[in-house]
């Protein structure tokens, strides 16, 4: 069967599924403690994607906003409200973005919406998820942690370019899983961040969690550096995942801030 | 008895073709599979009709022959047809070097598998539907 990938592959799946439960039973316990759930954004134009990207957030226990477009993005954060050229728009300049920042922090917090996480689609039709990010850095939404996805292997330069355009992280569809865990990181940073009356236990609390989680992601980085670009290979998922060449991942390192300390 | 087994041969058979769907299905949303599995269906066919009508105009638009193409593969890839999302990536490079005629063989290849595809997710919704009617 075409979509049946070898039996290796499943028994890995069953083997990540149990290492998976961890991570997804200390997010359990970070949002219990703080007394509520991590809300993402995603955004993707494509119905099937945004399906598969809900339930998987859905099933780690994250609340879902799903939009199809950046425009529906922007309107959602309260960000259109107060500009004259708002879809047209594809890459704010300097300018425009100072006064974003401006006139739009009261309404972008309008109604108490909170966001924890943007996950974004990079190729789309109008506003790329490039465009997306900018406008976003550029606003009172900008301290939001934002992973730019991608359908196929984008040349370095394109997954460089996102993440010095502040995205944490350029991921590879379709996600999986296993890279939930990476995304639990950046949410709990964000928590750490935007909330100020976290009680310091629950933060040294989210620390040593954080640290676990980052050292299993060494590990994790580390074999796909081993095992390279081999999409064909069906031995291990991790490198089917990433797919990165070891220049991207030379560059991406010092950009991923929570792994940063443990390399 | 019959129930079993017909529920059985669902789960074997979405285990079989959806490696990472059936870890995403859960009680909280039992049709899950068969909801992406039904959106997939539609959204592939009236790409797939897209194309056709593209390739079928005089001159070829590429750019949105790839855009098209983009989409379809996107959407097969995030189930995990392989086949049918290899083909895609074929169909591209021809595409990109707007190769006419490779691009009409190229898609033979596409509809192909995707013919197939279509064959066995029929055969897992039926398997499901009778399932669902034996409850």
């Amino acid at each position: 069967m075409e979509l049946m990938k070898s039996s290796d592959n499943i028994i890995q799946d069953r083997t990540q599924q149990q290492h998976k439960q961890e991570p997804e039973m200390q997010a359990q316990e970070g949002q219990q403690e703080q007394g509520h759930h991590f809300h993402v954004l995603a955004v993707d134009d494509s119905v099937i994607d945004r399906k598969l990207l809900e339930k998987l957030l859905k099933v780690s226990s994250y609340q879902v906003t799903c939009v199809d477009s950046g425009d529906k993005a922007l309107e959602y954060l309260g960000l259109l409200n107060n500009l004259d050229s708002d879809s047209t728009a594809s890459s704010s300049s300097s300018s425009s973005s100072s006064s974003n920042s401006s006139s739009c922090s009261q309404s972008s917090q309008r109604e108490g919406l909170k966001v924890n996480l943007i996950m974004t689609d990079f190729c789309m039709p109008g506003m790329s998820g490039y465009d997306l990010l900018k406008r976003l850095k550029g606003s009172s939404w900008k301290d939001v942690p934002v992973v730019v996805m991608s359908s196929e292997n984008v040349p370095s330069r394109i997954s460089i370019r996102c993440l010095e355009g502040g995205a944490e992280e350029f991921m590879l569809k379709p996600l999986q899983l296993s890279d939930l865990e990476k995304i639990e990181a950046y949410l709990l940073k964000s928590l750490h961040l935007s909330c100020t009356n976290i009680d310091k236990d629950d933060d040294d609390n989210n620390a040593d969690h954080n640290s676990d989680n980052n050292n299993d992601k060494v590990v994790n980085n580390d074999s796909n550096i081993d095992k390279g670009n081999n999409s064909t290979s069906m031995n291990n998922n991790f490198s089917k995942r990433k797919a990165l060449s070891s220049e991207d991942t030379e560059s991406r390192r010092p950009k991923i801030k929570g792994l940063a300390v443990a390399i | 008895m019959d129930r079993n087994r017909l529920h059985n041969q669902v789960a074997s058979m979405r285990r079989s073709l959806f490696d990472q769907l059936e870890e995403l299905q859960d009680d909280t949303n039992p049709n899950f599979v068969q909801e992406v599995v039904t959106l997939f269906y539609n959204d592939s066919t009236r790409l797939i009709q897209n194309i056709e009508q593209a390739l079928n105009s005089r001159p070829i638009d590429f750019c949105k022959l790839d855009d098209y193409m983009h989409q379809f593969k996107g959407s097969s890839s995030s189930i995990g047809a392989k086949k049918v999302t290899n083909e895609c990536t074929a169909f591209r490079e021809y595409c990109n070097a707007e190769n006419a005629e490779g691009c009409i063989r190229s898609f033979q290849q596409v509809k192909q598998e995707h013919a197939i595809l279509k064959r066995k997710l029929e055969v897992y919704l039926q398997t499901v539907r009778q399932a669902s009617q034996t409850a």
